[in-house]
């Protein structure tokens, strides 16, 4: 199979996310990667040529914010079989879009979908533009998504395109603080090992899907872990504003875990923090 | 005359060369960085903690140092003045980690494939497939393991806060990262100098970087083979300001040697010429190089020292400088590590970030590819103006009315279209941060 990696308004995360998968090399082994800006010794436009003027391409990837007049992006996604969309750039628009209503996803814009390509747009192989969200993605989604279409299985997406088994769960799933967030013991300040983040410092763990917290960054840590509240940058709404503050009304957090009643929040943490046990509560 | 237009591949980001030619020789280059993501604009009036978490997502490569830039500033503004010795040792050491794998994957995946170009045989050193190549993305995907056991993750992690990390940590994470750390060494004498540890310290000592072996000595036979030994020279003016080193006192060298205090006040960002988005910088009006290079000659590198001796800041020059870095960022982690058990018992964070603080700050540290300032203006907890310089500015910004920019004046005079690439690859460029 092969594969044509493009970056548009973009950090480059993405890829150094994929340099950061111990799997990395299992990708340059299975592919024929034809281009990648960060690798290849050929120039862009003359791949590109050649792969037009053939019209078959197995996989685009495209990590980056596109601008809306970029036709060559439109074509090759028009003979590519699959179309992977890389971080939350290329998959919403993200921070170069803020400011500049001309820049997207490839098929959303923040929210709305539709995007460069629109909202019908299906690859030959039959699927929407492949949306692996995430400032960066996590390294094993993306090598994962990739070996698993080479493997020529399934995919299984979520109403924004995103494959299930990255998405479907929640960053806050095998986070080490869930006994806090259980029994609703918020951490005294940043900084401290004890505590959950979720009611002062911002943590989007219950409202963000990712499998940070169990497929762990770099194979051995994750934000929350290391004491930063999850920013929620797999959603299209990241980066909000004020990242690091839980908005509360009346003492109760404006979002709440999804698909949590408001009615059931207020009992349960009343129950919970009535009944937490002391060895949470300790500094140490 | 003949003009050319040539865009990059094997650069952070995405970069334009614009050659003028005449009589077989370059006469005049311009660098051209296309592109930005208006990140200053989206910092302005958001709660400044934001900041911890947009300008890491400036880079992908080097977003660490922008993020402890970002807590440094701050810090300024909030009047911290210190901070536990646990946190600083930690952002030393996670920023100095963040340096290695740049240096790693430039050297194999910017540099070694340029001279696939000239020498098709060089099977080992070929993209995607050759055999050195793959140990290199094998590394890099080790290394980075150290940040991430501190700072949750890399890249894009914000564990440094004013006042301190976020993470809490024990001996386990300092032994892991000691193994991380002692596997990257293991490469680096092995692949990168191909000699023992026992030896390389005494060509170390020596400064004898001829008999060095490996892909480096590999690098060198094809430079001296294609006579690429004088080219690619400079201002030879540098500048290293972030004060890393713990021995070096923020300074530059000129000519001579003269070398005076670094005053981040006399630092001034110009306007773009028309060709470009990147803005020039200078420091009292000149044009300097920073980076790897000039860090070295700073910290009196004895392999950097002869080698400038003998061939000034040529393309040799600055490409040996940054790869024989590595050692030395490993030697000063691996010291850290050492220290840092005995501040495990210290606190991660202390004090208290008031929310609704005005003020000024500023912030240099070095990061990579050199020196990188961060200044920012907050009033009643928003950010005002957020205002970053990148080392990439220094050194492949554009010119202003008096002065080349330095890779541009490095360029001409060249006579090949690879070599004009080459020598700007030398300067590690990166366009995502040149314009952010
Ligand atoms: S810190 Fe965040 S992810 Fe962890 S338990 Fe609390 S809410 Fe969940």
């Amino acid at each position: 199979m092969n594969l044509i990696w493009l970056q548009r308004l973009t950090c480059s995360g993405n890829t150094h996310s994929l340099l950061s998968s111990e799997d990395a090399n299992l990708v340059f082994e299975e592919f024929e990667v034809l281009f990648h800006p960060s690798f290849s010794v050929e120039s862009e436009e003359e791949v590109i040529k050649k792969v037009l003027k053939k019209g078959k391409l197995n996989i685009l990837v495209v990590e980056g914010a596109i601008n809306k007049e970029d036709d060559i992006v439109k074509k090759l996604c028009k003979i590519a079989d699959y179309v992977i969309a890389v971080g939350s750039c290329a998959v919403y628009g993200n921070l170069p879009a803020l400011k500049d209503k001309d820049v997207s996803g490839l098929q959303f814009r923040f929210k709305e979908k539709g995007g460069i390509l629109g909202k019908s747009f299906i690859s030959r192989k039959g699927y929407p533009v492949i949306n692996l969200s995430g400032c960066p993605a996590n390294p094993e989604w993306i090598t994962g998504t990739l070996l698993k279409i080479k493997s020529k299985r399934k995919l299984n997406l979520d109403e924004l395109g995103r494959p299930k088994e990255y998405y479907n769960s929640l960053a806050h799933w095998g986070c080490s603080r869930n006994e806090f967030f259980e029994w609703k013991v918020e951490a005294k300040s940043l900084g401290k090992e004890k505590g959950c983040l979720f009611y002062h410092f911002g943590c989007r763990g219950p409202l963000t899907h990712s499998t940070c917290n169990v497929i762990l960054w770099n194979g051995v840590n994750s934000k929350t872990r290391a004491g930063t509240p999850c920013f929620g940058c797999t959603e299209y709404d990241f980066p909000r504003e004020n990242l690091w503050e839980t908005k509360q009304y009346a003492g109760i957090p404006a979002e709440l875990p999804l698909g949590v009643s408001k009615r059931g929040y207020i009992m349960v943490s009343g129950m919970a923090k009535m009944f937490a046990p002391e060895r949470l509560k300790n500094e140490d | 005359m003949k003009i050319e237009k040539q865009v990059l591949t094997r650069v952070e980001g995405e970069a334009v060369l614009h050659l003028e030619w005449d009589k077989g020789k370059i006469i005049d280059a311009k660098i051209n960085i296309p592109n930005t993501r208006g990140i200053e604009k989206v910092l302005e009036g958001r709660p400044f903690m934001d900041a911890l978490v947009i300008n890491p997502r400036v880079c992908g490569i080097c977003g660490h140092a922008h993020l402890i830039a970002t807590a440094m500033a701050l810090e300024k503004v909030l009047g911290i003045e210190s901070i536990s010795t646990k946190a600083k040792i930690v952002r030393s050491i996670t920023q100095l980690t963040e340096m290695i794998q740049n240096h790693i994957k430039w050297f194999y995946f910017f540099v070694m494939p340029d001279f696939v170009k000239i020498n098709e045989n060089l099977n080992e050193y070929k993209s995607f497939k050759g055999v050195q190549w793959r140990k290199a993305v094998s590394i890099s995907s080790e290394i980075v393991k150290v940040i991430a056991l501190f700072a949750g993750q890399w890249p894009h992690s914000s564990y440094a806060i004013p006042g301190g990390i976020t993470s809490t940590f024990g001996e386990r994470e300092v032994f892991r990262a000691k193994n991380y750390i002692k596997k990257t060494k293991d490469f680096f004498l092995k692949e990168v100098v191909g000699i023992d540890e026992e030896e390389f310290l005494k060509l170390r000592k020596k400064g004898n970087f001829g008999e060095l072996k490996g892909d480096f000595g590999r690098f060198l036979e094809l430079v001296y083979e294609n006579e690429m030994h004088n080219i690619g020279k400079a201002y030879n003016r540098f500048l290293s300001g972030g004060g890393l080193y713990l021995c070096l006192k923020p300074s530059y060298k000129k000519g001579k040697g003269r070398r005076c205090k670094f005053n981040v006040e006399e630092v001034k960002e110009l306007n773009p010429p028309d060709y470009t988005k990147a803005r020039p910088v200078r420091y009292k009006g000149l044009p300097y190089e920073t980076g790897p290079l000039a860090r070295q000659l700073l910290y009196k590198n004895p392999f950097v020292k002869k080698l400038y001796s003998l061939y000034e800041d040529s393309y040799l020059t600055r490409v040996s400088a940054r790869v024989l870095e590595i050692w030395e960022l490993l030697s000063l982690i691996e010291k850290l590590l050492e220290k840092l058990i005995e501040h495990l018992d210290e606190k991660s964070f202390e004090g208290e970030i008031n929310k609704q603080a005005s003020g000024q700050g500023v912030s240099f540290i070095e990061a990579a590819r050199g020196t990188l300032i961060h200044k920012v203006v907050v009033e009643k907890g928003k950010i005002m103006k957020y205002e970053i310089i990148t080392p990439s500015q220094w050194n492949l910004g554009p010119r202003c009315n008096k002065y080349l920019g330095v890779a541009e004046k490095a360029i001409i005079g060249l006579d090949s279209e690879l070599k004009a690439e080459m020598v700007l690859r030398s300067f590690d460029l990166c366009s995502v941060c040149t314009t952010h």
